[in-house]
């Protein structure tokens, strides 16, 4: 038996069927068309708006970043005597944390913060400024635009030299030329040797520039900020941060370090870390309720679509119960006739599924473009969609093919 | 000699209890190898009831029916689909093309269920066609043929999985009775070809062109009964 060839007769057969009846075959595509574009559309567009978090979070440094701080409370508050005792943040935790688990840790950087007058020529402001240590300007996503970073003999020695962001530079020097110039930094002159990349991202287009603080950052070696400015014997600072690209290995490198700083603090939790769980759990989440409602949507519309398929299908048969009569009477099966009208029901299908698709991508480049985010769709919201199609059109195809197929031959000839 | 059909007692009952119609009271039918028989009978005496049991599309009520040496009671719908593709050709009156297939497709669907391959089926429906004298309607549809026409692909149909029994229910009752000679000539010489031919007619000019003639009344044989 040629089953092949069986299948394409009963293709062709499906094909001629379909387009005799274009009416009917196309009110049945309905169904599965709308519910296939409903459901890559709606993975489609929360693809596009999750993606474009992300984005948002990589821009950041987000994501792929463990923060270590002083708590809060032994900062500001009335500490006991044992927090007084204690040795806060140091440095030596950013070595000892990064030792523990060197090959996973991408980078690791410091800050010390002081806030002081900055004077020059042109500006005299209040400012925080950033004392950085480490990888900080890859790892915080900023670039040197013009001059250099600092080398590491001047992060070492804490040389009095400056890296300004574009909105630094423009107040304090206007005319452009603040490279080689000097600032005073509180009580220090210090040179600027860099200027930063504009930090700019939007959301949406049209929306404001979300990393407009970025561009104020005014960057000088973190130990210059403990030397000279406000510093302690201990050289504490204000903040370690572990680059973990891998989210997998970053919860349990948080508890490891969280023992580590505990044990070198004399068992003093004067520490916080990034609740590593919790951002995992809001990034995997992200968007869940919108992919659901779509794809209840998009179910609900198959289910619709299907039921008024089999209401069409069973009309369509009593068109039909004489044509399979006649193939019985010449020798078709029961299971022939079956499976010739699964075949039209699922070619049907494919075809308002492939409508659907194109429909669907249509849809949620119309939705994203006035959302002003870049679309983003990937092959799973596809294999999703038509998968649902699919399974859909075979359930709903078995009732009336089954039908179909136990009509006795002398009956359905009979029938008028 | 061996028979094509044997029936022994086959009633067929339609209806439930109250209101049953006895359509078939028990009719032991030979048919040989061979053989061109007439069935006769006034309206309603059950021969298109009888034929439809013989050419697998309804089972009896009651009796046994042995179709070229195979009992037919008790197979299943699959089997019966088999026999009635291979074993038995069947002609209606109101010729039963598929109006949206090719005459060539129409002629060709029995050979596909049979499983013959695409180009030996074309060229056996071609050749079938040939035989019957409309080899250039190949590729219309039923639509644009006469009657007589139409019969004829039906019988390019019957004949395609050369079946070892030809059935006709009264295949020239929907045509004038000069197109109806024709198609009575084609059957009396697939009859002399060999094939075994049974037909249902209510003309007693085309019974008598018959080699034997059984006459049904109210569901019995009155006549002509045993093979020649
Ligand atoms: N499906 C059915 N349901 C109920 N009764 C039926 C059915 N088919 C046939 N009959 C009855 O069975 C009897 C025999 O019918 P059948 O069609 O076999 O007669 P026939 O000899 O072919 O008549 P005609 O010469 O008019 O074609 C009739 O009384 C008919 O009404
Ligand atoms: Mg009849």
């Amino acid at each position: 038996m040629n089953t092949s060839g069986a299948f394409r007769e009963r293709l062709l057969g499906a094909w001629v069927e379909i387009q005799e009846n274009l009416g009917r075959s196309v009110l049945q595509a309905m169904g599965v068309l709308l519910g296939v574009a409903s459901v890559l559309g709606g993975f489609s567009i929360s693809d596009s708006q999750r993606k474009r978090a992300d984005e948002m979070f990589v821009k950041m440094g987000g994501l792929d970043k463990l923060n270590v701080q002083p708590k809060a409370a032994v900062r500001d508050g009335r500490p006991t005597a044992l927090q007084q005792a204690n040795l806060g943040l140091r440095d030596e935790d950013a070595v000892g944390g990064e030792a523990l688990k060197a090959d996973a840790i991408h980078g690791v950087s410091r800050q010390k913060f002081a806030r002081v007058r900055v004077v020059s020529a042109y500006g005299d402001q209040d400012r925080q400024i950033s004392g950085i240590g480490g990888d900080f300007i890859p790892a915080n996503g900023y670039g040197v635009a013009r001059g250099r970073a600092f080398s590491a003999s001047e992060m070492d020695t804490g040389a009095p030299v400056v890296i300004l962001g574009t909105e630094a530079a423009q107040v304090f020097f206007p005319k452009g030329d603040a490279l080689g110039q000097t600032l005073r930094v509180g009580s220090v002159p210090v040179t600027v040797i860099g200027l930063f990349e504009e930090r700019v991202f939007r959301f949406r287009e049209g929306q404001r520039n979300q990393f407009w603080w970025r561009n104020r950052i005014i960057a000088v070696p973190a130990n210059l900020v403990q030397r000279r400015m406000n510093g302690d014997a201990y050289r504490r600072v204000d903040r370690v941060t572990f680059r973990i690209p891998d989210l997998g290995a970053m919860g349990g490198f948080a508890k490891q370090l969280s023992d580590l700083l505990k044990a070198n603090h004399r068992l003093q939790e004067d520490f916080r870390l990034d609740d590593v769980a919790a951002r995992i759990r809001r990034r995997n989440s992200q968007g869940d309720v919108y992919d659901i409602i779509f794809l209840l949507s998009g179910v609900l519309a198959l289910v619709g679509g299907g039921i008024v398929n089999v209401n069409i299908q069973m009309a369509g048969l009593k068109e039909r119960v004489r044509e399979v009569g006649v193939k019985m009477a010449i020798g078709a099966s029961g299971r022939e006739i079956f499976k010739g009208f699964m075949t039209e029901a699922l070619l049907l299908t494919a075809l308002g599924s492939l409508a659907g698709l194109a429909l669907g991508v249509g849809f949620s480049w119309v939705i994203t473009k006035s959302l002003g985010i870049p679309l983003y769709m990937t092959p799973a919201s596809f294999l999703w969609a038509y998968g649902l199609a699919a399974a859909f059109g075979f359930l709903f195809a078995l009732y009336p093919a089954w039908k179909a197929s136990r009509l006795s031959p002398m009956e359905a000839l009979r029938y008028e | 000699m061996s028979s094509i059909i044997q029936t022994q007692g086959l009633t067929k009952v339609y209806g439930a209890n109250g209101t049953a119609v006895h359509a078939l009271r028990g009719i032991d039918l030979t048919v040989a190898k061979g053989e061109f028989v007439a069935l006769i009978g006034p309206s309603g005496s059950g021969k298109s009831t009888l034929m439809a049991i013989l050419g697998c599309l309804d089972l009896p009520t009651d009796g046994t029916y042995t179709l070229d040496g195979r009992q037919v009671q008790g197979l299943s719908g699959g089997e019966l689909a088999r026999i009635r593709n291979e074993k038995v050709g069947f002609v209606f009156q109101s010729y039963n093309l598929l109006p949206k297939a090719s005459i060539a497709r129409n002629v060709e669907l029995p050979m596909l269920y049979a499983g013959v391959g695409r180009k030996e089926r074309r060229e056996r429906a071609l050749a079938l066609l040939e035989k019957v004298g409309i080899a250039d309607k190949a590729d219309k549809l039923p639509g644009t043929l006469s009657g007589g026409q139409r019969q004829r692909v039906a019988v390019a149909r019957a004949l395609a999985n050369e079946p070892a029994l030809l059935l006709a229910d009264e295949p020239t009752g929907a045509l004038d009775s000069k197109t109806g000679a024709e198609v009575l000539g084609l059957f009396r010489e697939l009859h002399q070809q060999g094939n075994t031919l049974l037909l249902v007619t209510h003309d007693p000019s085309i019974a008598a062109q018959a080699e034997r003639q059984v006459e049904i009344r109210d569901g019995l044989i009155a006549h002509g009964e045993g093979a020649a």
